[in-house]
């Protein structure tokens, strides 16, 4: 009986101890580290928004823009306002923008592709498939 | 059954004849004229519908896993699509700590080719209104007869006229992935596309491969912020706050502004039981605000707790 008892009270004791350790909050620590994809996705909009100035910074652009009587310091702010999806969106196409002084038919598809982007810019309405 | 076999080539013959494409592919600069690239990988035959497996199976063991395809299946194939999907490629070499570079176009499978990089493609064997998709490894480029050399299905390296490699391949938009040991950079390696492909790895919870692959990142661009934090992350997830602490302090000394670098260091400050520097990284997170502003926030109030 007495062994038996003894035995009764380190159970017990080893089962407090498990709601004791149980009942403990996980370090609050891990939660508030933000994660590397945090910082990864931070980046790409970053790098998404920095081509999209370039390009608005281009001369040949900026002539176009002013030619459609937009303003570009206006599409600057643009850009900027954009979310990441917004500018993921618009990053698909800018690899198929050929470089300045191109031939003429990397003139037809940079106008096209100028005026998608002045398009998803709220600027104009030429393409109803970017609403 | 029958008829499909033999009207879809007919077909396929049809549609190109009236495809501008027939002109010839030229061979990417960077493929010296002079003898052949191939790499030395291991050719695995796949069983039926397994090109997946076996593809991933084959740079994995060139990677330097010991590895067949048959260990592969149940995380890469899927039974109802009787295929692997790019995703589960994908996470099927970051689950065993390696790093799955996507690449895109000619010019990069040449380049990696040059550097010793097998790659893994994507191709349509068929057209798009009928998919054949198709997993096949890149281990060469032959300049001398435009020839592409591909470990694929039960053919170890088969040799695919160039044209007709990109034409399958663009229809699988031209889509390659690079699967490297963490000390290793793809020869195209950006550094925001690296330091993305490693946090993939630490996702998958192959944490000392990703530490691997953020120093190695630093060793080649040193002033990278996002590596820097990775680094941390990845320390501080090993329950090394001292190491982290450093990590997360060079990142917002290269950029002040990094709010995200401000709350990780608070947090470790914290850990540490630095509570008057913790404070002060907390506020100035809080103050530069953003995206994460909520989770700065509630740093900051732990902290002050």
């Amino acid at each position: 009986m007495h062994a038996n008892n003894k035995w009764y009270r380190q159970f017990c004791g080893a089962l407090v101890a498990v709601f004791l350790w149980a009942a403990v909050p996980m370090p609050a620590a891990q939660a508030s580290v933000v994660g590397t994809d945090a910082s990864v996705q931070i980046a790409q909009h970053a790098q998404v928004k920095q081509r999209l100035h370039q390009l608005l910074a281009r001369d040949d652009v900026r002539q176009q823009l002013i030619a459609y009587g937009i303003d570009p310091a206006e599409a600057d702010a643009r850009v900027d306002a954009l979310t990441p999806a917004e500018a993921q969106r618009l990053a698909g196409r800018l690899d198929d923008l050929p470089a300045a002084g191109s031939d003429l038919i990397g003139a037809l598809l940079f106008i096209f592709v100028l005026l998608l982007i002045t398009d998803l810019l709220g600027l104009t309405d030429v393409y109803p498939f970017t609403r | 059954m029958r008829l499909t076999r033999y009207a879809l080539p007919l077909l396929a013959v049809l549609a190109l004849g009236g495809c501008a494409s027939l002109r010839p592919v030229p061979m990417p600069e960077q493929v010296p004229t002079e003898g052949e690239t191939q790499v030395p990988v291991t050719f695995f035959p796949q069983e039926k519908y397994q090109c997946g497996p076996a593809a991933l199976a084959m740079v994995l063991d060139w990677s330097g896993l010991e590895i067949e395809p048959a260990d592969l299946t149940v995380s890469v194939y899927t039974p109802s699509r009787k295929g692997s999907l790019q995703p589960a490629m994908v996470t099927g070499a970051r689950r065993r700590g390696r790093v799955a570079y996507p690449i895109h176009g000619l010019d990069a499978l040449a380049t990696e080719l040059e550097a010793g990089h097998p790659v893994i493609v994507l191709q349509n064997l068929s057209l798009p209104i009928w998919p054949r998709w198709h997993y096949a490894v890149a281990v060469g480029l032959d300049p001398a007869t435009d020839q592409v050399l591909l470990h694929s299905g039960l053919t170890p390296q088969r040799r695919m006229g160039l044209r007709t490699f990109m034409n399958t391949w663009r229809r699988g938009e031209s889509w390659g992935l690079l699967v490297l040991p963490p000390d290793e950079l793809p020869a195209t390696a950006d550094a925001l596309d690296w330091v993305t492909a490693v946090s993939g790895v630490e996702d998958a919870g192959q944490a000392r491969a990703a530490l691997v692959g953020y120093r190695t990142a630093l060793a080649r661009w040193p002033d990278y912020v996002p590596a820097w934090m990775g680094l941390g992350n990845v320390r501080y997830g090993l329950g090394e706050p001292a190491t982290a602490k450093a990590a997360y302090r060079q990142a917002v000394t290269l950029d002040p502004g990094y709010a995200l670098g401000w709350n990780n260091l608070a947090q470790t400050l914290a850990d540490l039981g630095e509570h008057q520097a913790a404070l002060a990284a907390a506020r100035r997170a809080v103050a530069l605000g953003g995206p994460y502003r909520d989770e700065f926030e509630l740093t900051l109030e732990e902290i002050e707790k």
